[in-house]
């Protein structure tokens, strides 16, 4: 390969592009199908999220931290919250705390699948998405049980959270739980271990220890670079030490540490690991409490400022807000993990071919409503 | 039912016009028509199928509905006319900067190089349009025609992911008609004939003559021209020219309504052709697979149909179950797997027939 | 060579394992079918009775809705909104607690609150409408809620609003006629004074 040279030519991919996963546009250079240089551009999403931030009160801002990871807007939610609540000192009642694990971990679930399956989609499998797609739209449902949206919830409150979860949602829960494990080993079955996929996935993208960590990547792309990070654990926030679960790493199973099957598949280890968290929080939790802390009608954080980070299932989302003890924060700052994610693909994508970009697109898992916010 | 005896037919109710060109051209058209008319139904039974296959297998239900009006039919049968509609009413759009003759162009070679080649494939006992002497030839060389048009919609939409589409889709062809025609090597080694009708009367007396049971490199030679012509055809896992994740749509970026229509009419119609042969040269073509039953002319049509039925099927079954594969995968697979593994078999068939037969 | 042969072995076990799936799923299709028809059938709706406050009502986000005779005016919903797609108008009642008939204005709301204002413009633009559900929170008489909310018995839920006319989504719940009648409730009142 590449012993033959043409005349390059610039291609972009997107901002329409079945697989830029959102308006992103990817400029790249090519000869033939080898790809040589490859420039994301970013903004066509962008929506001032940090600018609305300072013009709107600490409550109005949850719906739009919803907006940025739209896939993961519980963790959004999450996350903001912790930072509010961090910034006032606040104590949230332990039911909450259960609650939001309980949220956290069912969205990361939901939105791993759609990752695993929208990556099988690149790859060219349209089976195992709408699979996958059909136990996510479990998970959406138990939302929709709990308040009363399936994809933008603006459930967590600083606080507590909008409501109290319905009766009979740990049955459903668990009666989920019980149907989805066996579900996972058909998946693994259909797409991980099919020898195609492997083909198109392993050794693909290989990103290195340390070219992860200086770029900031965090996160299951992060982990599948065999780095044990992971903030549930190195930097524990809520009720996360309570849990007992693995954080899964990559370990190079089918091809070279830090490939695209590995990306991959730390991801659906990473389901597995959530079901696990899932399973004891379901059962520990207390049946009685309240779910709303005693707060005045508007939230004035003291006068300050606070970096926050927690864990969503993209990786490290950190909230810096700064406030002047009005009810409107002075800055809020969002840390977005999909962003970093994004921004070593220039270094991964280098000498690949045109599909072999696809694919390594793809097992970034980026969402662009959290790269433009 | 080849187009002489057509002829003669004709000569011998008009007996004014015996013998005259006029004549000649009727009983060319008569078939051409009924095939044309194949072909159609083909793609409309095969878009439907594909949509119920593919909707079963990935847990949903596919098109339905109660009547006719805002529903397709009852259990959506009539999706595929409504599809049918769609495509005839939309705009015709050509791109500014194409190759305006060649863009109009390249959909009829498709389709032409799909539709020649039905020509040849036997149906039943008499029902071929045209028994050549070099049938099986015949169907390989215009299925090579296809090719050209591919690339011509590539070249001429002036669009790179187009572009792209066509340049793949012609390494992947032409590398595949190597490992299909070797193994169609294999047939006309086993039966010494080149005629379609011959191949497959030399499989006569029940599914253990057929030629994929007739020693075990002729097993390993239907799969490797089966998948090989899946290749041929685009189909997933093979389907690196239209790619839709990664091209866009790949050679077919820039056609729009009843132009893009001729691309999955010539698809399906490949399909029909490639698994045409694959039926007739080691299936056994329209022979019962018992001997003695069911094996009357009118059977034939069943068992052809059925086997042609059964080997799209799974075509559609590998679309719906199989990530794709990368273009140098493909040619990986094509020049390192398949053509040793032919020229083995190839090998293997000669020892064979020179031991046993 | 032996990974040669070890990987052709891989492809065929694991795509016969592939085709597999999805043979056993198209043949169990009537048991593992997850698709509905939608407008004849429609997906059920989560259980009410969610253990909140009030014991029977659905959380399920849909449309706005505003039982403007219970509206006291209080502005609550509209600066709340994040998107600010609520426009509310409010004049002063002449007597507070009293129904003004000409406009059909209800002086006393179902809680037995006593409007001091008469909501002349209340308008929401459901295009805008982010669906937070926070409007409904702060509201002092339950009066603006997603249909199916906290008042579900007055209104079905409605959540397939589809218009052919972009403005037909912006609902305007004050009575028809309250802006006009309001100023010739007003002028005449200001000349009896």
């Amino acid at each position: 390969m590449g012993v033959v040279h043409g005349e390059e030519m610039v291609l972009n991919i997107g901002p329409q592009h079945p697989s830029t996963h959102g308006v992103l546009r990817l400029k790249v250079k090519t000869d033939g199908e080898i790809i040589s240089e490859i420039t994301p551009v970013i903004g066509y999403l962008h929506r001032c999220f940090e600018k609305h931030c300072e013009n709107m009160t600490y409550d109005q801002v949850i719906p739009f931290t919803d907006r940025c990871d739209y896939l993961a807007a519980m963790a959004n939610n999450f996350g903001y919250v912790v930072a509010v609540e961090e910034l006032m000192e606040l104590k949230v009642p332990e039911k909450v705390e259960y609650i939001r694990v309980i949220m956290a971990e069912l969205q990361r679930i939901a939105s791993h699948l759609l990752a695993l399956g929208v990556y099988g989609l690149d790859i060219g499998a349209f089976t195992p998405f709408l699979f996958m797609l059909r136990d996510r739209e479990r998970i959406l449902d138990m939302f929709e049980m709990t308040c009363g949206a399936r994809l933008l919830y603006n459930y967590m409150w600083v606080g507590g959270v909008s409501h109290d979860l319905p009766k009979g949602f740990v049955e459903t829960a668990f009666q989920f739980l019980d149907y989805f494990e066996p579900q996972i080993e058909e998946y693994n079955k259909l797409l991980t271990y099919n020898k195609i996929f492997i083909e198109r996935t392993a050794d693909i993208g290989v990103l290195p220890q340390d070219v992860a960590i200086s770029y900031g990547v965090s996160g299951p792309n992060l982990r599948a670079s065999g780095v044990k990070w992971d903030l549930r654990r190195n930097d524990t926030y809520s009720i996360y030490e309570k849990f007992d679960f693995d954080v899964c790493i990559g370990d190079g199973g089918q091809g070279t540490l830090g490939d695209c099957w590995d990306r991959y598949y730390v991801r659906m280890l990473e389901v597995k690991e959530s079901v696990k968290i899932l399973r004891q929080a379901l059962a520990q939790m207390p049946k009685d409490g309240d779910v709303h802390q005693a707060l005045p009608k508007k939230i004035r954080p003291p006068k300050g400022s606070i970096y926050s980070r927690t864990e969503t299932p993209r990786g490290d989302l950190g909230f810096y807000i700064e406030s002047d003890g009005s009810p409107i924060p002075t800055r809020v700052k969002m840390r977005s993990p999909a962003f970093t994610a994004l921004s070593v693909l220039g270094e991964l994508a280098g000498g690949w071919m045109m599909s072999d970009v696809i694919s390594i697109l793809g097992s970034l898992d980026i969402v662009l409503g959290e790269i433009d916010r | 039912m080849s187009v002489d005896t057509l002829f003669d037919f004709l000569g011998s109710i008009i007996p004014a016009m015996e013998g005259s060109g006029l004549l000649l051209v009727i009983a060319i058209l008569i078939p051409c028509l009924l095939l044309f008319l194949v072909v159609a139904v083909n793609a409309i039974v095969m878009v439907y199928a594909e949509r119920k296959v593919a909707a079963f297998m990935q847990d949903r239900v596919g098109p339905m509905g109660q009547g006719v009006g805002l529903h397709a039919g009852k259990w959506g049968l009539l999706q595929t006319v409504a599809d049918a509609l769609k495509l005839l009413t939309k705009e015709d759009i050509i791109p500014k900067n194409a190759d305006k003759l060649l863009f109009i162009l390249a959909p009829f070679m498709i389709f032409i190089g799909a539709f020649v080649t039905i020509v040849a494939v036997p149906f039943g006992e008499n029902v071929i349009v045209a028994d050549f002497n070099i049938g099986i030839f015949y169907i390989l060389a215009m299925g090579s025609l296809g090719v050209i048009g591919i690339i011509l919609a590539g070249w001429s939409s002036n669009n790179k992911w187009s572009l792209y589409g066509g340049m793949r889709s012609a390494a992947q062809i032409i590398s595949y008609e190597i490992p299909a025609g070797l193994s169609i090597i294999i047939i006309i080694m086993l039966t010494g004939t080149l005629s379609m009708q011959g191949i497959i009367q030399y499989q006569a007396g029940g599914m253990f003559n057929w030629i994929i049971f007739a020693n075990p490199f002729s097993f390993i030679a239907f799969f490797i021209y089966f998948i090989s012509v899946v290749a041929e055809t685009n189909r997933t896992p093979f389907d690196i020219p239209e790619a839709e994740s990664e091209l866009v749509g790949g050679f077919h970026t820039e056609y729009s309504g009843m132009r893009w229509s001729f691309f999955f009419l010539s698809e399906y119609a490949n399909m029909l052709v490639v698994c045409a042969v694959a039926a007739a040269g080691f299936l056994g073509g329209w022979h019962s697979p018992i001997p003695g039953y069911f094996d009357s002319n009118g059977w034939g049509i069943f068992w052809m149909m059925s086997k042609i039925v059964f080997l799209i099927f799974v075509m559609m079954w590998f679309r719906w179950t199989f990530p794709r594969l990368r273009v140098d995968q493909l040619m990986n697979i094509c020049w390192k797997v398949f053509l040793p593994i032919s020229l083995i078999n190839i090998f293997g068939v000669g020892i064979w027939t020179l031991v046993f037969g | 060579m032996s990974k040669y042969f070890r990987d052709i072995y891989e492809s065929l076990s694991t795509m016969m394992t592939g085709l597999g799936i999805t043979w056993m799923h198209m043949v169990r299709i009537r048991k593992n079918n997850v698709t509905l028809q939608y407008p004849e059938e429609k997906w059920p709706r989560p259980e009410r009775n969610i253990g909140f406050d009030h014991s029977n009502y659905n959380v399920i986000r849909t449309r706005l809705h505003v039982d403007i005779d219970d509206c006291i005016g209080c502005l609550k919903c509209e600066r709340i909104c994040p998107v600010q797609c609520i426009k509310i108008v409010t004049e002063k009642a002449p007597v507070r607690g009293d129904d003004i008939k000409d406009i059909g204005h209800v002086g006393v709301t179902s809680n037995g609150s006593r409007k001091a204002l008469v909501v002349t413009r209340f308008d929401i633009d459901m295009t805008e409408c982010c669906y937070c559900n926070l409007c409904t929170y702060p509201c002092p008489e339950e009066c603006i809620y997603m249909t199916g909310g906290p008042n579900a018995d007055k209104h079905p839920i409605d959540y397939e609003f589809s218009e052919f006319d972009r403005s037909d989504l912006i609902y305007r719940f004050a009575k028809p006629g309250t802006k006009e009648g309001m100023n010739e409730v007003l002028s005449k009142d200001g000349a009896e004074s």
